[in-house]
Parts: C-alpha cells; sequence; structure tokens
C-alpha cells in the first residue's frame, strides 16, 4: 500500500513531526504485520524489536496513469485498455517486492533481501538537520529527533525514540528505486511493407522522443538531487515494450537519459518489458543483488558518522551546550552516559541493516551496558520519571534482542543466561526503586519478561530454532552435539565443556510453554501483590495512577491466555505418546481450573478439575489431591450443585484431614450441615456415591476362610470395613449396611440400631448363615451399632453354602446415610487401586480383646472368593486276578464297581495299556471280544443305583517276553439325575458352570506275566553215511535233491519244564514242520505218540522230545545259522484255584538254530555194533576232504597189533589218490572177528602227507615238506558214535553239549573201536 | 570448587508411579505442596528420557536435568524403575553431573537398605506382584528409618 506522504515544509520540521507521527500510527506495513502476532511484544514499541533489514524505496508502481497518447488515437488503439501490459507489470513487480520480506521479530535469514516501501515518485525525505530557528550561525544544526533539538520529544535528555527506528525504517531509504515508462511513439501502420519509411513520421517520432526522453532525465535529475543529499542511491528502471528493446535508437537514448539525468554508470539504470511471473521473480532478485552494495555502504556510512561522533564525544567528554529552552525550567542535557547509549545502539541498528549481527550484538552489549550503568545512579536517571521508564523498555528490548541474536545462532545458553541476568539486575534495581518483589509492578514486569520471551522462543521455533535436550551426558547426547556442531562453532565448545561439566542449569533452555507458565505464575503474583494493595493500601496508594492502571487490568484473563499457552505448547512438545494427557500438562490445567475459580466461571473449573482428579487419583497423590477437592468443592458451592458437594465431601474424608487442618471434624460437620441446610435436587431416589476411582472411605477386605468348599457344606466369610485413623466419619448418620453377596440378589441388610458403644475398636456382626441359591429371599435384618470412630473396624461375619458348584465371593457393601431429606448410599467395593494390599488378610478369631489371626494362601487362590465344588462319588472299585499272567494266555481281569454313593451313578472305565519297556514285548488286552493294543475306552457298567454293583473281566494277553504289564484304570461316575437339576436354573443369569457332575476314580494295575513253560534245547550232529552223488547224476539237478552227504544229521533234544506258580493242563503237543532250504525235520517221537505229554504238568515238570533234522551247509553264507525247521505247539489250559480249567491257550517254541561245526579232512569208518565170531564183516572207510581250498594227499596204513581179534582183509597200507577240496575216497576191509567179547579193531592210521603250506623261500614243491615227516593225522571217526555239539560262530563249542566228551577219535588213537562179537 | 549445592526436595516414586515418599528439605507448608507436583510432573520427562534411553539401549540410571522452574529437577531412576528426583536451588553456576549423580546415588543406597529390612513385609502378603505397593504403604506409615536416612543424604547434600 502506497503512504502518500504529505508535502513536508522543509523548515517547519515541528510540523512534520507532528505529522509524521500521525501518519506513523497508520503504519500499516510495519505495525499490523507485527501485532498480528505480538500479544505481548506489542506492549513494546515494535520498532524496537523488529528484524531490521536494508529498507528500499519504490516509486513509480502506484496507480499508473496509462500513457496519454498526443497523437489522435488510431481505431487499432484501443481507448479502453483493460488489460495494459504495463499496469500488470506495475501489479506484479510491486507484489514481488513487497513479498521480499516480511517484518517481522524473527528473521535469521540472511538472503540479501530488501524490506520494500513503496512511495510515491516524489516522495520528500524528513529533514536532515534542523537548527533553531533563532540563531543558526552559532549552533551546530542537529537531527530533529536529537535530544539537542529542543522540539524533539528527546529534548533535553531522552536516549533514543522508536521515531528514530521508524525513521529508517519507513522514511529514509538506502536505495531508492524509481520505474519509469519511456515513451514509445505510437508506430505508424505501415499499408505496405515494401513502402519506404514515412520519413516524415520517423522526424516526428525523434522529435517527440528527444522531448519526452529531455522531460523524463530532468524528473529523475530532480529526484537524484534528493537522495544525493542523503546519499542514497538513485536506481531507475524504465519499462519498455519488447518492440522498442529491438529498437537501434535505444541504447543512444538511454546514454541520453543517463547523461541527462546524471545517474551513476553502475547499477543505476535497467530497462523492463512486461514479462512473466517467472522472470519478474528473476528481475527483483537480480536489481536487489546490484543494490545490495550501495544499500551496506549506505548503512556503512551512517555507522561510521556515528562512530565518528561517538568517538568524538568521548574525547571531549562533555555534554553539548544546551540551548535554553524559551519556556520551561532549564532541563538537565542528557549524560555522557546516555550519549553513549545513543550512538551504541545506532551503530547497532545500522550493523543489523547491513546484516552483520556478530557487530549489532556487540554494539547492542555495549548499549545494553551502559544503560545499567545509567540506572546504576538514581541520579542520572532519576526512578519513575518519563525517562526513566522509556530506559526501561529501551533495557528490556535490548535484552530481547541480544536474546534474540543469540538465538540466531542457536547460543541457547548464552540467551537464556542474559535473560535470567536482564531479570535479576533489574530484579536488584527494582528493589532500590521501591517497586520489588512486593509490588505488583516488579511482577508485572517479570511477568513481560517471561511472556516477551516465550514469545520470542515461539515465533523462532517455527522456523529455526530448535529447543536442546538435556539428556545426560552419556551416548544420547553425542547425536545432539553432533547435530549441533553444524550449527556453530563456539556451541562444540561450549557443548564440550558442559559434557565434561554437567550443565549450569539457568542456561538450560527449554521449550516457551515453561516461560508462559513462569509468566502466567507472575501474573497470579502480580494480582495477588494488587489484591493485597487493595485491601490494605490507603486512599494514597490506591489513587496513585499505577494503581489506576492496575485497577483496568484483568488479570485473571491473562492469566489464563498464558497457561492456555503454556498448556498448548507443553501438551506440543510432550511426547505423543497416547491418549492420556502428560502430567505437565495436567498441572497447568489445575492451574487453569484454579484461575477459572477465581474468576468466577466455575462451571468450566469443575470441568477440569474432573479430568485432573482421574489422574491424580490412579496415581495416588493425595497430597495434590486434597487441595484440588477442596476448590472443587467449592465449586460446587458455588454453583450449587449439592450432589456434587456431597460427593466430593465424602472422598475428602476419605483422605482425612489436611495437615494444616485444625479440627479433624470439620469436613464431616460441613457433610452434616449440608444433609441439615440443602435438599437434593431428586429426592426420589437416592444420591449413590461411587467411591470405586477414588480413596474408599474404609478399608475393605472380605475373607473366605478356605478356598474351597463342598457342595451344601458351609463357609464362614468375614467382610471388614475398617476406617484409617485419620479418617473421622464417626458422626455420620450410617443407617444401615446392605451387604450384597451377588450384585442382584436380595441383600442381607444391618440396620443401625443406636447402642452404647463398647468402647471396643473391633465390633462384630453376626449376619447368619445364607444360602446362595436362595439370596433372592428375604434375609432376616441384623440390628447393630454402626458407627465407626477413628481407627475402628466393624467386621461382618457370616457363613455360605451352595447347592450347586459355583465361585461365590462379595459383591458389594452398601452403606445408606439418611439425614434429612438426603439419602446417601455409599457402596463399597473391592477396588484394585487402593485398600491395604500389603496388610496380610487377618481373620477376628475373639472380640474384646479382638484376636486376629493372619491368614497365609496361594496368590492363586484369592482370598475374597471361594469356589464350591461337587462331593466326590463315593464309589468302590475292587480288581481281582491271579498273578502272574502267563505268557500266551488271556489273563482275566475282574472289575467289581459298587456305587456305595446316595445316587444313581452312571459308570463307565476307562483301560490304558502301558507301553511296557521290556524288549520285544506284546500285549493287547481285549475286553467283550474287542482287542486293543493300548487303550479301552468305555467299558460300560450301566447306571448302578445306591448299592448295586456291577462286574466286569478284562483279558490281558501278553506274550514274547515276561514281565510286569502296567494298566491304568480309570472309572468315571457320571451322576445323570445332576444335569436334569441343572436344566431348571433358579436364575436366569446364573453363571455358566461345569454342569455335569462327574468323579473319577483311578487305579494302576501292575501285572506280573510268567512263561508257563520253559523250552530248553541240545543238539548233536552227526555226519552223513551216504556217499557223494556220483558227478554225473542228473538228479543232483533236481530242485528238491537232498544231497545229505555234504551235511549231516542234527538231533535236537528238547526238555520242557514247566515252572510257573500255577499247574497247566497240557491238551495238544506236536511238532509243526516247516522244512527250510537247508534243514528238514525226519523224525520225532511225538510222531509216534505224543498221549504221554497230554497230561496236567504241575510246576518243577519236565517233559522231553528229540527231533532229527537233516541238514545242508549254505555254501554261500556258510557262516548263517540254519533255521529251526519246524515249531513245537503245545495248548494248554491252566489250572485253577478251583480245579477247574482256564482258556485254551497255546505256546509255541521254535526248533533251534543249527550251527553245524565245520570239517577239514576226515576219515569216516563206518562199522557194524555187532558181529558173529568168524563170520566176515565189511568195514569201510570214507575219507572225505572238507577243506576247501586244500588238496589231501592221504596215506592209509592199517596198524596191526597180536593182540587184535580181527583178521583183517584188504588195503594194509597204502596211498589213496589225491582228494581235491569236496572230493572223497572209500576204502572197504573186511574183518573177520576171532574172539569174542568187545573185540577191538586193528588202528587204521590215515595220515595227510600235504601239510600245510608253510611260505618258505627255498622249498621248491609241497612235497618236499613232507618228504621228511610222516605228514598230519587225519581223525578216523566212528560213525555209529558220531556226535558233535553245534560249534558257534566263534569256533568255541556251545555250552550245551560242553560236558558231553566228543566221541572223535584224534589220529593218534588214543581211543579204541570196538566192536561187540557174539559167538 | 564448584558451590555447594543446595538442596531442596528429595521424591522417591513407585514404578507404578505412586509416591513413596516426598521430603522437602524447607519449611513451609506450601512449598511441600509445591515438590509434590513438581515430582508428579517430572515423571513426564522421565517416561520420556526413559523411552529415549531405551531406543538407545542405555542402561544408564542418571537421567539428567529434567527440567527447570524455580528449581532445577534431577531424575535418576534405579534398575528396579523406582525413580528418584531431586530438586536444587538454582544457582547461576555450573552443576556438575557428578555432584547430582552423587547424591542420587545414596539415596539409593538410602532406599535400598531400607527396603532390605525383612520386618517391613512381616505382614505382607507372601506375593512377588504386590512388591511396590508393599513399599509405598511402608513409606506412607511408619518407615522411619528411610526417611531418617533420607535426611542424612539431604543434610550431607547441603539441604
Amino acid at each position: 500500500m502506497l503512504i502518500p506522504l504529505q508535502q513536508v515544509a522543509h523548515d517547519d520540521h515541528h510540523q512534520y513531526l507532528r505529522r509524521c507521527t500521525l501518519q506513523l500510527d497508520n503504519w500499516t506495513t510495519y505495525t499490523s504485520g507485527l501485532r498480528k502476532y505480538l500479544p505481548i511484544m506489542n506492549s513494546y514499541p515494535p520498532d524496537l524489536l523488529v528484524q531490521l533489514s536494508p529498507v528500499m524505496f519504490v516509486a513509480g508502481l502506484g496507480p499508473l496513469q496509462p500513457l496519454q497518447t498526443p497523437t489522435p488515437p488510431t481505431p487499432q488503439s484501443p481507448a479502453v485498455r483493460p488489460q495494459d501490459p504495463f499496469l500488470t507489470l506495475g501489479n506484479r513487480l510491486k507484489d514481488a517486492l513487497l513479498s521480499q520480506r516480511a517484518p517481522a521479530i524473527w528473521q535469521p535469514d540472511k538472503s540479501k533481501t530488501f524490506q520494500v516501501v513503496l512511495v510515491d515518485p516524489d516522495v520528500r525525505f524528513p529533514p536532515r538537520k534542523v537548527a533553531p530557528a533563532e540563531d543558526q550561525q552559532f549552533f551546530p544544526t542537529h537531527s530533529p529527533l536529537s535530544p539537542l533539538t529542543p522540539s524533539s520529544p528527546l529534548y533535553p535528555d531522552g536516549l533514543i525514540a522508536p521515531i528514530w527506528i521508524r525513521k529508517h525504517t519507513g522514511l529514509v531509504p538506502s536505495v531508492f528505486v524509481l520505474f519509469k515508462r519511456l515513451y514509445e511513439f505510437p508506430r505508424a501502420t505501415p499499408t505496405s511493407p515494401l513502402e519506404a519509411p514515412d520519413s516524415e513520421h520517423e522526424r516526428d517520432r525523434e522529435a517527440e522522443e528527444k522531448r519526452r526522453d529531455a522531460e523524463l532525465s530532468a524528473e529523475i535529475a530532480q529526484r537524484k538531487k534528493s537522495t544525493n543529499e542523503r546519499a542514497i542511491k538513485l536506481t531507475v528502471v524504465l519499462m519498455a515494450s519488447r518492440k522498442l528493446l529491438d529498437d537501434p535508437t535505444l541504447d543512444a537514448r538511454l546514454t541520453f537519459i543517463r547523461r541527462q539525468s546524471g545517474l551513476d554508470p553502475r547499477a543505476a539504470l535497467f530497462v523492463l518489458s512486461p514479462v512473466s511471473q517467472a522472470e519478474i521473480g528473476d528481475f527483483v532478485r537480480s536489481l536487489q543483488e546490484a543494490l545490495w552494495e550501495p544499500a551496506v555502504e549506505y548503512y556503512t556510512n551512517h555507522s561510521k558518522r556515528v562512530r565518528r561522533k561517538r568517538n568524538r564525544h568521548s574525547q571531549t567528554n562533555q555534554s553539548y551546550p544546551m540551548p535554553t529552552s524559551p519556556s520551561g525550567p532549564i532541563a538537565r542535557p542528557l549524560r555522557p552516559e546516555g550519549w553513549t547509549v545513543r550512538y551504541e545502539y545506532k551503530m547497532a541498528c545500522f550493523a543489523e541493516f547491513r546484516g552483520e549481527d556478530e557487530v549489532a550484538l556487540k554494539h547492542y552489549h555495549d548499549a545494553y551496558a551502559n544503560l545499567q550503568i545509567m540506572f546504576g545512579s538514581t541520579a542520572i536517571l532519576p526512578p519513575r520519571t518519563k525517562r526513566w521508564a522509556e530506559a526501561k523498555v529501551l533495557a528490556d528490548c535490548l535484552s530481547l534482542k541480544i536474546c534474540k541474536l543469540y538465538l540466531y545462532n542457536n547460543e541457547h545458553s548464552l540467551a537464556l543466561s542474559h535473560h535470567s541476568m536482564h531479570i535479576r539486575k533489574f530484579a536488584d534495581l527494582s528493589r532500590g526503586w521501591g517497586i520489588g518483589e512486593e509490588t505488583f509492578e516488579f511482577w508485572s514486569w517479570l511477568a513481560r519478561q517471561h511472556r516477551a520471551f516465550a514469545e520470542l522462543l515461539e515465533q523462532g521455533t517455527r522456523t529455526t530454532l530448535t529447543i536442546p535436550t538435556y539428556l545426560p551426558s552419556s551416548t544420547s547426547a553425542a547425536s545432539t552435539v553432533v547435530a549441533q556442531a553444524a550449527d556453530s562453532q563456539r556451541s562444540v565448545v561450549e557443548m564440550e565443556s558442559l559434557r565434561t561439566l554437567g550443565l549450569n542449569p539457568t542456561q538450560a533452555l527449554q521449550h516457551p510453554g515453561f516461560y508462559y507458565f513462569m509468566a502466567a505464575r507472575c501474573v497470579e503474583n502480580r494480582r495477588a501483590r494488587f489484591l493485597a494493595a487493595l485491601e490494605n493500601g490507603g486512599p494514597n496508594s490506591t489513587a496513585s495512577p499505577g494503581f489506576a492502571n492496575e485497577n483496568k487490568v484483568d488479570h485473571l484473563t491473562v492469566i489464563l491466555e498464558l497457561y492456555t499457552r503454556a498448556y498448548e505448547l507443553f501438551k506440543k512438545y510432550s511426547p505423543q505418546s497416547g491418549a492420556n494427557l502428560g502430567r505437565q500438562t495436567l498441572w497447568i490445567a489445575y492451574r487453569i481450573a484454579r484461575t477459572y475459580y477465581d474468576s468466577g466461571k466455575f462451571d468450566m473449573a469443575v470441568k477440569f478439575f474432573e479430568r485432573i482428579a482421574k489422574t491424580y487419583r490412579r496415581e495416588s497423590w493425595d497430597a495434590m489431591l486434597q487441595p484440588l477437592l477442596k476448590t472443587w468443592y467449592a465449586c460446587a458451592q458455588q454453583l450449587g450443585d449439592m450432589e456434587l458437594g456431597v460427593q466430593l465431601l465424602i472422598e475428602m474424608l476419605a483422605h482425612g484431614p489436611t495437615p494444616d487442618e485444625e479440627d479433624p471434624d470439620a469436613i464431616q460437620e460441613d457433610l452434616l450441615a449440608v444433609f441439615r441446610s440443602t435438599v437434593p435436587s431428586k429426592s426420589d431416589a437416592p444420591l449413590v456415591v461411587d467411591l470405586s476411582d477414588a480413596e474408599s472411605l474404609f478399608d475393605y477386605s472380605v475373607i473366605f476362610w478356605s478356598p474351597e468348599v463342598k457342595v451344601d457344606e458351609r463357609a464362614a466369610y468375614q467382610i471388614t470395613l475398617a476406617v484409617p485413623s485419620h479418617v473421622h466419619i464417626s458422626s455420620l448418620p450410617f443407617t444401615s449396611a446392605a451387604v450384597y453377596i451377588t450384585e442382584d440378589a436380595a441383600p442381607i441388610i444391618v440396620r443401625h440400631a443406636d447402642a452404647k458403644s463398647s468402647g471396643d475398636h473391633v465390633q462384630e456382626i453376626r449376619l447368619g448363615h445364607s444360602d446362595y441359591d436362595a439370596l433372592s429371599e428375604e434375609h432376616p435384618v441384623v440390628e447393630a451399632n454402626l458407627r465407626w470412630p477413628p481407627g475402628s473396624s466393624i467386621i461382618f461375619t457370616g457363613s455360605l453354602s451352595s447347592a450347586r458348584p459355583t465361585t461365590i465371593s462379595i459383591a458389594k457393601v452398601v452403606l445408606t446415610l439418611e439425614e434429612a431429606s438426603w439419602t446417601v448410599d455409599l457402596p463399597i467395593t473391592p477396588s484394585a487401586s487402593h485398600g491395604d494390599r500389603s496388610q496380610l488378610p487377618r481373620w477376628l478369631t475373639a472380640v474384646s480383646p479382638a484376636k486376629f489371626v493372619p491368614i497365609r494362601r496361594d496368590s492363586q487362590l484369592p482370598m475374597s472368593s471361594m469356589v464350591v465344588k461337587l462331593r466326590p462319588h463315593v464309589i468302590r472299585v475292587s480288581i481281582s486276578h491271579i498273578a502272574p499272567a502267563y505268557l500266551g494266555e488271556d489273563y482275566p481281569i475282574v472289575i467289581e464297581v459298587t456305587n456305595l454313593d446316595s445316587k444313581e451313578l452312571d459308570v463307565a472305565a476307562d483301560a490304558l495299556l502301558q507301553p511296557t519297556e521290556i524288549e520285544g514285548a506284546t500285549t493287547s488286552i481285549s475286553h467283550d471280544k474287542e482287542i486293543w493294543s493300548n487303550l479301552i475306552k468305555g467299558i460300560a457298567f450301566g447306571k448302578l443305583a445306591p448299592g448295586v454293583s456291577a462286574v466286569k473281566t478284562l483279558y490281558l494277553n501278553s506274550g514274547v517276553a515276561a514281565g510286569d504289564r502296567i494298566i491304568d484304570l480309570s472309572i468315571q461316575s457320571h451322576n445323570t439325575a445332576y444335569s436334569l437339576i441343572m436344566e431348571s436354573p433358579q436364575t436366569p443369569n446364573s453363571p455358566a458352570l461345569n454342569t455335569s457332575d462327574t468323579s473319577e476314580t483311578l487305579r494302576t494295575l501292575i501285572i506280573p506275566t510268567a512263561d508257563p513253560i520253559v523250552a530248553d534245547y541240545s543238539i548233536k550232529y552227526k555226519r552223513s553215511p551216504s556217499e557223494q552223488p556220483g558227478l554225473a547224476r542228473l538228479e543232483t539237478f533236481d530242485s528238491d535233491y537232498w544231497d545229505e552227504s555234504v551235511g549231516g544229521v542234527a538231533i535236537v533234544n528238547t526238555v520242557w519244564t514247566c515252572t510257573g506258580p500255577h499247574g497247566i493242563k497240557v491238551e495238544d503237543v506236536k511238532l509243526t514242520r516247516g522244512d527250510g532250504m537247508f534243514a528238514r525235520v525226519t523224525g520225532s517221537f511225538l510222531d509216534n505218540d505224543p498221549s504221554d505229554l497230554l497230561i496236567e504238568w504241575l510246576p518243577g515238570d519236565q517233559f522231553s522230545d528229540e527231533a532229527s533234522v537233516s541238514f545242508v551247509p549254505d555254501d554261500e553264507n556258510p557262516d548263517v545259522p540254519i533255521a529251526g525247521p519246524g515249531v513245537y505247539e503245545i495248548s494248554w489250559r491252566r489250572i485253577l484255584s478251583n480245579n477247574e480249567l482256564g482258556p485254551l491257550a497255546k505256546s509255541v517254541f521254535q526248533l533251534p538254530q543249527l550251527e553245524p561245526p565245520e570239517d577239514g579232512l576226515v576219515a569216516l569208518l563206518d562199522v557194524p555194533t555187532t558181529a558173529n565170531l568168524h563170520v566176515p564183516i565189511p568195514i569201510r572207510m570214507i575219507i572225505r576232504n572238507h577243506r576247501p581250498t586244500r588238496s589231501a594227499n592221504v596215506v592209509v596204513q592199517v596198524e596191526f597189533d597180536a593182540t587184535d581179534g580181527f583178521v583183517l582183509s584188504g588195503l594194509r597200507a597204502g596211498r589213496v589218490p589225491i582228494l581235491l577240496p569236496g572230493g572223497e575216497e572209500i576204502l572197504t576191509w573186511n574183518a573177520i572177528p576171532v574172539e569174542c567179547g568187545y573185540t577191538k579193531l586193528p588202528r587204521i592210521k590215515v595220515i595227510d602227507r600235504r601239510q600245510r603250506v608253510i611260505a618258505q623261500p627255498g622249498a621248491s614243491t609241497p612235497e618236499t615238506t613232507s618228504a621228511d615227516g610222516e605228514g598230519e593225522l587225519v581223525s578216523v571217526v566212528d560213525m555209529r558214535s558220531d556226535e558233535r555239539p553245534a560249534v558257534s560262530m566263534d569256533g568255541t563249542r556251545s555250552s550245551t553239549d560242553l560236558g558231553k566228551r566228543p566221541n572223535a577219535i584224534d589220529g593218534h588213537g588214543s581211543t579204541e573201536i570196538t566192536i561187540l562179537v557174539l559167538p | 570448587m564448584p558451590p555447594q549445592l543446595r538442596l531442596n526436595a528429595v521424591a522417591f516414586v513407585s514404578p507404578q508411579n505412586h509416591p513413596i515418599l516426598i521430603k522437602t528439605f524447607s519449611q513451609s507448608r506450601q512449598d511441600e505442596l509445591k515438590y509434590h507436583y513438581i515430582a508428579h510432573t517430572s515423571l513426564d520427562v522421565i517416561e520420556e528420557r526413559i523411552s529415549a534411553a531405551n531406543a538407545t539401549k542405555s542402561t544408564e540410571c542418571y537421567l539428567g536435568l529434567l527440567y527447570v522452574e524455580d528449581v532445577a529437577v534431577y531424575g535418576y531412576m534405579t534398575p528396579l524403575k523406582v525413580k528418584i528426583i531431586i530438586a536444587l536451588e538454582l544457582t547461576d553456576s555450573v552443576i556438575r553431573d557428578a555432584d547430582v549423580v552423587a547424591i542420587f546415588k545414596s539415596l539409593h543406597t538410602a532406599y535400598r537398605r531400607s527396603i532390605a529390612n525383612p520386618f517391613l513385609r512381616l505382614n505382607a502378603p507372601v506375593d512377588s506382584n504386590t512388591d511396590h505397593a508393599i513399599l509405598v504403604n511402608a513409606g506412607h506409615s511408619q518407615w522411619k528409618a528411610f526417611r531418617k536416612r533420607v535426611d542424612d543424604v539431604g543434610r550431607a547434600a547441603g539441604a
């Protein structure tokens, strides 16, 4: 907006000052913009606070007149130009320029932008120097604002006035930009492009341009003259159409204009054509860039001038001669200190204009220091004068500026320490001035300091300022240090020192909320002082202007405003942790509520109190709650809300008297007074005061004697209502107490009866027994004395029983107060947050004197509730079986269940067979022909009437291995009638309990099992006497050809022993053949007649059988034993105790494995057992080479002896053809017995000449080794007694045959072969 | 040698934010209430600090300067989450963290030694959940030894 400054008479500065003051009052560009967000700082002159920046005057963009064209308007040229490009350009430029920098207090931005003021092109500057009118010759001239000018507002001893800043921000620019339109001659419209330029028209144009340019130059020169006077840079921007820019004559014209107008050669003339918005921005930027230097130079010159003056002044150190004022008393001139302040302040301002914050800060500091010196002496600045007040304002503003400049650099602690130093210094000074801490003036001032600081911070935090956090110096602080390191070098050093040392709390900057809060507290103090002054102040003090002024202030509104501000900021800065309000905000809210209370807005206060109390109650900060309740109650009284009042009074009762309360019964009496003097708003319903969130009046506890009872059993309980010793309610008229066992049932009523108090602190009230299922029935009313002296307790004792399983607790106790027309119900419920949980629950055992038993219980079982359970059913389970069980039999287990209960029970059993750890054991149980390997469920015994028993038999079948078998039996009984009872519930919403009446009896059976029969085997192996089949025999290739000659016969002898404790009756014994590849049963005794075995076997009895098995060695796996080729099956029955037979069982015995011994080279001698004298008998010897690799070179010799009873015919000595492995050779002799009796056969010696090859390097042939010796004796086996025990894989003889001597004859003939020769 | 600290008040607050003991070392009743408020509002800042500490996995007990009103309020949290808050008188000098930590450590020791008293739990239920409720109640009533210890610390810290 343009501020048209009136023509000011150059010499009439009085008039000028008056006018410009007037105009400046409407200086909207500055003040309104600032006032918008400066509620408190506007109590200071904004000019003293605003961030200064270079001022640029812009003229010629005003309501620009459309240029008059002297030539007659052509039809083409529009008469009305709604869209004159230059008008648009002007408006755009105006907008762009004005938006460069909005006036603000917080403006740390250091970009080169100007404060733009739009002015009239021929604006006048204020007079520079004004000499006193009378004698201009003798006195130096001074500025109209100087204290030396008698007409100045500062005359004679003012320091500096805001108007001085205003002069530099609004009336004198540092640069002046003049926009002018360059004349453009309207173009003749050429009829044809080929037509020669109209020379006449050209001439006209030139002449006209020349004339116009000259006019323009004169105008600029005029302007230039006035700006030069003040050393202001003038820059002209000529606006021309784009077409003109291309005109070749333009340069010449511009040069002409510049020369004519005397503009500087540099940055003084710009040409601008209508351009787009973006390009305007560029233009404005470059314009500012170009003009920044002259602007800075301008302010530097000012600074230099002021410094010169200051230096001169400090050297002479004398005041200026004061012109005598034409009227009034001789005023005292400004003291040297004052001049210093003035000059320093000016220099600081000019530095600030230049954007040199550091320099400005230094000068502001100097000004502030000098100002303090002035304040230090009442002679220099007499208190409570106009100049003193001005100086105080100046000091406050200086302080704020200094803080601000520090904060620009994020030097928080310096700023804050300056702020607190300022407060401290001036607080000291104030004391000296008689406006110390006891006066409202002081607090008003202090509040303003805090508030201004808070506002400064608030503005700062909107842009660049960050509030530091003061975490302890460990890890987390490091990041903030790093963050701040970027900001300033100094702060790094500062933070370094902080980290090592700690920090100064007075220099810890906090968010602005704190300072608002402090300001609010100060205003509260101010109000208190004011009220105090109002109360005891005499008429002299109340008459003072300051007091009258104070009287107009609405302190409470101010306090509220400040607190609200603080509240918002605290909310903003508190972590967004959730919905619940922070405690700091609550505390402020409390202050707000107090303020509302003080200002009579009780309803608002009540709302706040309600919210605040919630948190305080929850966290049980009683000390803070008490004053809150008090004020709240006062509010309730004021609002006439007696219900709320009663509620609050009762809560206050619960907290007990505040420590400063003298009469502990005061609250109680208040409550009674309320009852007597008022009437409740609703008379029909009792007022319910629920203190469940708040501190309870009583310490309330419910104890059940036992945590669990059976159905229909009586359970004793005690409800204790104890009054803490600090709670005084002895005279409250309790009329009744109602004990609610459940929420909806009829309560047990205890009526108050006035009785002489026994004086005991413990009173027992017996409530008697009540049936939990019949709670809705009326309970007899109990009468007792319901008065609680402090520290006493009343204990309600009673018992409860329930016919159903349930959980019983006491829902609540409701105490009723009745007085006058009031009825108040006090429900007492167990509350989570209150109650004396640290105390162990105690059970009253005797009343006078009171004795208690502490009850300790597992924490899972609460004291205050009790579980009612059904009785377990009484059933008898008897299990009978005759141990041990035999393997293989179905072992009967008899389960007998007898119902000994009084109810009919449905009984079923589950049997679980535990897995055994015995190797190979198999077990199964069966019932009712169902066989299960692990579990039988639901063996139904049926419904058993009382006294009836049922029997079920379970069969256990265990096999393979003996050992203990374990069976778990679970017998469940179920009361069928019970569910019928439950189907008709007495209360519709009774809790859904487990609705079946079942109980379970568990039994575990350990059943030993044993083998009824143990079998023992012994095996003998015989070699086969048969010849090897010839190589060409075709039947050897048949699949079922049994070549016995390589194998032999095993004789398996089996002995069965009846081992068990019980006898068995064997019904059948048989050998079931299972011929295999390598063995087959060839015969058994049982094949003939097994009837000898089919008798009763008693423990210890042994029976045996022999079976012969023909076997063939497995050539491929010679080491694998040959499986037994059959099984014995014995079917038997157990002989029971009563000689009856049990079920048929079968034991199975597998024939043992065959492990025939290995053979090497063997000579089998086949001789008959008997012979007749003189009758020749054949003797056959089969020499077999069973060795796998070595051939045999066998020599046979018959050694005759004189005593021989035989005559032998055949080979006497000879060599048998070499036997290859697997080959055999048969030698025969005829022997004629010549003696009777057991006659010895001549010894036949068989020697294997071919010995084991011993690897000898020298030996050429194997023969060489045997040539010298006799060779190896080959054992001659008598085939009649060829029995060899089994040889286990490792070559040792099997243990079963160890006792028997083998009947083999070794080669040395230690045993003789005899034949019985009969005569 | 830094100037002697002046301890104005000490507050012990349970993990559930119930006050355990608030001890002021000044005479006036009004002040006592003030320190209740200070202790209570400090809990906000303490919670903020704790969440910051949790974020950095710091196990530092000392929470530093909480805020400044007309006293400087410092906070400390024991490993069992009992908060200790002290208010120091403002002086225009640097308060060394080490000094403040020393005060906290001695207060913590006083607290520890007091709750170590087995007789405090004489009548208490055998239930660890209500542990701190016991302590709160202990602080409320006849916890003389604890008060005395805190007084001793206060005296030593220049209350």
